[in-house]
């Protein structure tokens, strides 16, 4: 990445964005409800949420595009208001709701006009286009872009200025699997540069393999932020009894924990270790043989649909 | 500057240059053929320049039938490419709030309007000349008559480039486009005050010449009336701009 003028304060600018209670309202809607982000620099932070959960609302509180109703919003270690947006805008690269791109001027324009309008040298508009892979495309005029090209264009839109941060809203939505790789192999190669990417997306499959935070958001509220490991640490999967007794097994421990019976195995949801021995004790000393004790295998998807449909770990 | 710099580059590929050659020349030709028409040829040694009368009330008319709707047109097609091009955003995201973006495009199209009605009236004379007029152009007549056609025009201008920001669909803007041209061409069927309280009345109220009884008479321009609508309007723009600069995305 070439040289740029970068941002600096005497924030914490280990932590690119932090918000502090940052909340919305719609007249009586709540839309995002008490919202305590850290995006640390460098990362790839994916913020994940079914649709309508508030994500793009939060990302144009970040931008301050809209004021929230509550809470305060830091990025780049400094307050993010309309008053000091115009200056922190020049440092943060972002593509919100449809790729942005006059589809009746050629990509090249597109870029000229970026360019003319933060005042940027040319090797940093010639940077964006060869990071987004568009040089051959430049020629072309906007509208006759593909959905896969229109993305990309309005990524190097957001690049040009070189940002030390860059919030994409659903950047893959509606690109087919290549499409949605070339977004993926992207970001990576953004965040191995130093450029800190918040990417938002309501499919965790989509940014599971790029994203090194997660943030987890549902009906407006975070039900999660930390590393994956931290996510799957964080879920409890159910204990599998398999004993010589299974129905007799559930009558004995559904007395002091919440489990059941499929007729071969037993379930324990909720159990931590010290209960999970103190269950196969009780079936023991029952005179039931316990075969075998183990954690059910529960994928990242799992997890993330077991939070957003429960709306908590 | 940079911003306006950049509404010039986005006129590209708009076909707003041929759009402001259609105001001229529509103007242009109106006006040419109408005092060709009138009999203006048999009337060019007239010592009391009586075909510059006919030419400067045709000025009149054709602006008044032709301006309203290609200044809207203009306006829709430049303010168009944001609602498609999600341009409001990509511009605010960059520090350039809607307002402001506003702004520069009235800057940046008021450019062409004025150059197009300034060049309207240079080239009229010349064809007066060019005829063989023989009497002396009227200067304080044609003079005050293009001031004030200018400041009707931007005030168009400036009205229909809130519209089109404001309403996404351009077809209503145009719609409402044909109603100001109604209104221009009608004025005098329709109550003073909706004429005057409506950017397109002015293309009537600034009449330059016309018939009074069989008499082909200079009118008063009603400079003050132009100004109030010139100072009403920067006022209104200024206002109605600053709030799209607050509105939220």
């Amino acid at each position: 990445m070439c040289g740029t003028a970068r941002l600096r304060d005497s924030g914490d600018m280990d932590t690119v964005i932090e918000t502090s209670h940052l909340t919305k309202r719609y007249g009586s809607r709540t839309v995002v409800d008490d919202l305590s982000l850290r995006v640390p620099q460098g990362c790839v932070y994916g913020f994940l949420g079914p649709n309508g959960s508030g994500k793009s609302t939060t990302m144009k509180m970040l931008l301050s595009l809209i004021r929230p109703t509550l809470g305060k919003v830091q990025v780049l270690g400094q307050p993010m208001t309309r008053a000091s947006r115009r200056g922190l805008l020049r440092h943060v690269g972002s593509l919100i709701e449809s790729p942005p791109g006059y589809g009746h001027l050629t990509g090249r324009e597109n870029m000229r006009i970026m360019q003319r309008l933060l005042d940027l040298p040319q090797r940093q508009i010639e940077w964006a286009v060869d990071t987004v892979r568009m040089r051959d495309q430049m020629g072309k005029r906007v509208r006759n872009y593909s959905l896969g090209m229109k993305q990309r264009m309005g990524i190097a839109l957001a690049l040009a200025r070189q940002p030390q941060l860059l919030i994409l809203d659903e950047p893959t939505n509606g690109l087919d699997p290549a499409g949605i790789e070339e977004i993926r192999e992207l970001l990576r190669s953004l965040a191995s540069s130093g450029v800190t990417v918040m990417v938002s997306s309501h499919l965790l499959g989509e940014i599971d393999k790029t994203a090194t935070m997660l943030g987890i958001l549902s009906e407006g509220r975070l039900l999660f932020q930390g590393t994956r490991a931290e996510l799957m640490a964080a879920s409890t999967p159910d204990i599998i009894i398999e004993s010589s007794d299974p129905r007799s097994a559930q009558s004995i421990l559904g007395q002091q924990l919440d489990c059941r019976s499929d007729g071969r195995t037993t379930r324990i949801t909720n159990a931590d270790d010290g209960s999970t021995a103190q269950a196969v004790s009780v079936l023991v000393h029952a005179g039931i043989d316990v075969f075998e004790v183990r954690r059910d295998e529960q994928t990242l998807e799992d997890v993330f649909i077991d939070l957003t449909k429960g709306g908590g770990l | 500057m940079r911003i306006i710099a950049n509404e010039f580059a986005k006129m590209r590929h708009l076909r707003l240059g041929l759009l402001t050659l259609v105001l001229l020349s529509g103007v242009v030709g109106l006006t040419a053929f109408r005092g060709l028409a009138s009999g203006m040829a048999n009337d060019l040694s007239d010592p009391a320049g009586f075909a510059w009368k006919i030419l400067l009330a045709g000025l009149g008319f054709s602006a008044g039938l032709i301006s309203p709707l290609i200044i809207a047109a203009i306006a829709s097609r430049q303010v168009e490419a944001e609602h498609s091009g999600n341009g409001w955003l990509l511009s605010e995201t960059s520090g350039v709030t809607p307002g402001r973006l506003c702004r520069a495009k009235f800057a940046a199209l008021g450019v062409l309007v004025t150059t197009s009605t300034l060049a309207q009236s240079l080239i009229l004379v010349a064809i007066g000349f060019g005829v063989g007029i023989a009497s002396p152009v009227p200067v304080e007549q044609w003079l005050g008559y293009t001031t004030a056609i200018i400041v009707v025009n931007l005030a168009v201008l400036g009205v229909h480039l809130l519209l089109s920001a404001v309403i996404e669909n351009q077809l209503v803007c145009m719609g409402i486009a044909v109603i100001g041209l109604f209104i221009a061409v009608f004025a005098s069927a329709l109550p003073e005050w909706l004429v005057m309280l409506t950017p397109w009345g002015y293309y009537s109220l600034v009449v330059p010449a016309d018939y009074v009884g069989t008499d082909l008479v200079y009118l008063d321009i009603p400079y003050l009336s132009v100004l109030a609508l010139g100072l009403a309007g920067a006022g209104l723009f200024t206002l109605i701009t600053a709030r799209f600069d607050r509105r939220e995305a």
